[in-house]
């Protein structure tokens, strides 16, 4: 098939290196420009393939210059839609072409071809047939195919002008995709070294929680490792698209954290949130005094609303343990638009540090940017209280409904109101030192008690210095 | 192959280092240094240049990330496979990659992760690789100089640095990790203690491959910032290190 290409075409090359030293010309890269591009286009003319400008003799060894190249497609069942998953390919297949060094993609892309391959006499059409041949065998929907190079400089620019646009539409649409769009999601246990009962859930609408890889990251890597810490999972039947609850999310989570979580909820920080290996970008907290959420990121250095600084609160949550009203997010995550959406997404957020809310801006719907505070309007919950009445956050609505609710409850039971307010006043909380952290805070707990009698917390926060828990 | 030089900070492993670098560079094979040490001068040694580390690429990352400057589309895998391409630093008889600084806060395992398997993937492609390591045993154990061929341990004269050496060979051991030769160079011998040294090296439990002369023009280099490169072949050390590289390396 390949036998009038001078140089082996096969999966072996795959990761081959030219260094500069062994190196004939360089295409495109960091000192020049360059593209690759494919298009549905029913004008294509099967297996054209041409060189438009200089081809590699008419080139000065040692030198750089500009490349593009435009792959035309067209197939019965081809979409647009299809256009960038195939043009992913390119990388791989052109790297089948031995000789020939080709990394990354779109406009970003920076090739080489050896000395050696020059020696057998090797052409960039042939790269061109090359490419064509590779493309319809690995996309048999791919019924026609033309590829041409291009090495003159000003057709080079007109191109990656061109193509920049396209890319940035399709950017467009990827941002758009969301958890119903896909079948599956991708799990990592890449921090289990340290957090042995933690795996992150990786979805379009929720980048894992160190930031640094995305739904598409995963999709690379479980290609390219598909035996490492980075798998498929089928996310199954929906049991509740709003909180983000799926069958084979559960079960895949309960089989690789040994048992210790065996639900989650994706887009939620109540009953089920998603764990934490120690590794987020950022804590979502929950304020039971204002019944609302904090998010506080790693770089903020000071004491949060709930009296205690980012660290303390990440060894509260994190390594693996699933603690109602506390969930590690990464940056990226705070502008999907399943942001935390089970609990109101920005409505229910009435405290975030400046830099965050900052980075947000265009993400945090606009008639409620500043109804948020950060540090610099307010740092303990009486003062965001305040801030939050006078801004008329939205959140002011569910406080009212919630206290109605706690007054009638709290008239059936035999507590007195002093004596509850003597024991967790607002001040109090505000004004815990560092030494007592909340073990816990959580907006409702029963406390097993015998003897006829039930005592129930609303809102409550408990501070401990030390809490033993005795068998009788 | 792979070869990695480590020993106590200041023992001479930049120099053995070096000394590799120049006698690997006329075999015509394809060779690649790399420099794992934040403290190291290899890049003065060896006459070359660095605009960019490992270090700063990973840190640009981690920061276009949280900016979201990251296109939807894309995937870090080979943003950061073009981005270390473009740290190696290449000259016509070697190419040089320098590790750079350690990481700052935050969460690195996605990105180290990641840069593992892409240096992997480099690395592939070179007949003979030098790795300056770090100083210390961190490397041993977080394993990063596992898939090594042979560990040349340096040591000077002093007890710490024998001690640190003999500390190699037993957390290779306890660690299991298994290099196909583990060697132990003495560097800057005088005469006058030569004999007793080699005794002492004798308890480090590690085999003795070679020794280095005490040499006044390194310190004369060192003093001017002249590369280690430009030493001269009939020079004590290179020619001592040449005869351990005839033990250690089948040329063929």
């Amino acid at each position: 098939m390949f036998s009038d290409i001078p140089v082996d075409v096969s999966p072996m090359h795959e990761g081959e290196r030219i260094r500069a030293a062994n190196m004939y010309v360089e295409l495109a890269g960091p000192k020049s420009i360059g593209a690759e591009l494919v298009q549905v286009d029913d004008s294509v003319e099967d297996g054209k393939y041409e060189v438009i400008g200089p081809e590699l003799s008419e080139m000065t060894k040692g030198e750089i210059y500009p490349f593009c190249i435009k792959i035309g497609i067209k197939g019965e069942k081809l979409e647009k839609e299809l256009e960038g998953v195939i043009e992913r390919r390119n990388h791989d297949l052109c790297n089948y072409v031995q000789g020939f060094m080709h990394l990354n993609q779109r406009d970003q892309i920076w090739c080489r071809v050896s000395t050696e391959a020059i020696g057998t006499g090797f052409k960039l059409v042939d790269l061109a047939k090359a490419i064509g041949i590779l493309f319809k065998e690995e996309f048999p929907i791919i019924e026609e195919i033309s590829v041409a190079i291009l090495t003159k400089e000003e057709e080079v620019k007109d191109f990656v002008n061109k193509a920049r646009e396209i890319y940035s539409t399709r950017d467009e649409r990827a941002r758009e995709l969301s958890d119903e769009d896909v079948d599956v999601f991708y799990g990592c246990t890449m921090c289990q070294s340290f957090a042995p009962t933690h795996m992150c859930v990786v979805t379009p609408d929720r980048t894992a929680l160190c930031g640094a890889i995305n739904w598409f990251d995963c999709r690379a890597s479980a290609k390219m490792d598909p035996d490492g810490s980075i798998f498929e999972i089928d996310k199954g039947e929906v049991l509740d698209g709003m909180k983000g609850e799926y069958t084979n999310v559960n079960n895949l989570i309960s089989q690789k954290t040994q048992g210790e979580t065996e639900r989650v909820y994706l887009h939620s920080v109540f009953e089920y949130p998603h764990t934490s290996c120690g590794c987020f970008e950022a804590v979502a907290f929950y304020i039971p005094e204002l019944d609302g959420i904090g998010i506080v990121n790693r770089d903020f250095p000071n004491q949060t609303p709930l009296g205690i600084p980012f660290s303390s609160m990440a060894g509260q949550c994190s390594g693996g343990k699933q603690v109602e009203g506390f969930t590690g997010l990464s940056l990226e995550y705070m502008r999907s638009p399943k942001f935390l959406q089970a609990d109101g997404a920005y409505e229910r957020i009435v405290w975030l540090p400046n830099e965050v809310k900052e980075s947000l801006k265009g993400f945090i719907p606009e008639d409620l940017f500043d109804k948020i505070p950060t540090e610099e309007d307010a740092t303990t919950i009486n003062d965001i209280k305040a801030f939050l009445i006078e801004k008329n956050h939205p959140i002011l609505e569910r406080l009212d409904n919630a206290s109605d609710d706690a007054k009638e409850e709290l008239s059936e039971k035999k507590i007195s109101e002093e004596e509850l307010s003597e024991n967790v006043s607002l001040d109090e909380v505000t004004e815990a030192n560092q030494e007592f952290i909340p073990i816990t805070s959580i907006p409702e707990m029963t406390m097993p008690i015998s003897g006829g009698t039930k005592i129930i917390f609303k809102n409550a926060k408990i501070y401990a210095e030390k809490v033993i828990i005795k068998k009788k | 192959m792979i070869i990695a030089v480590s020993g106590k900070g200041g023992t001479g492993k930049t120099l053995v280092s070096s000394i590799l670098v120049k006698l690997l560079s006329k075999t015509g094979k394809d060779l690649l240094v790399i420099d794992a040490d934040p403290d190291s001068n290899m890049p003065e040694t060896l006459g070359v240049d660095v605009e960019k580390t490992v270090g700063d690429v990973r840190e640009d990352l981690k920061k276009d990330i949280n900016d979201g400057n990251i296109p939807a589309g894309m995937n870090k895998w080979d943003i950061l496979d073009y981005k270390i391409m473009e740290s190696i630093i290449e000259t016509r008889d070697f190419d040089l990659l320098m590790m750079g600084r350690p990481e700052g806060s935050g969460c690195y395992c996605a990105v180290n992760n990641m840069l593992r398997k892409i240096i992997e993937n480099v690395s592939s492609n070179y007949d003979f690789i030098v790795i300056d390591t770090e100083a210390g045993l961190e490397h041993l154990s977080r394993r990063t100089t596992q898939s090594v061929d042979t560990m040349l341990v340096v040591s000077d004269s002093s007890r710490r640095g024998l001690q640190t050496a003999s500390r190699v060979g037993k957390l290779a051991k306890d660690l299991e990790i298994s290099f196909k030769n583990l060697y132990l160079i003495l560097n800057r011998v005088k005469v006058d203690n030569k004999e007793e040294l080699i005794e002492k090296a004798k308890k480090t439990g590690i085999e003795l491959v070679g020794v280095i002369p005490d040499d006044k023009t390194i310190a004369e280099f060192d003093l001017k910032g002249r590369p280690l490169m430009e030493l001269s072949d009939d020079s004590k050390p290179v020619i001592a290190v040449k005869k351990i590289l005839d033990k250690i390396v089948d040329y063929n």
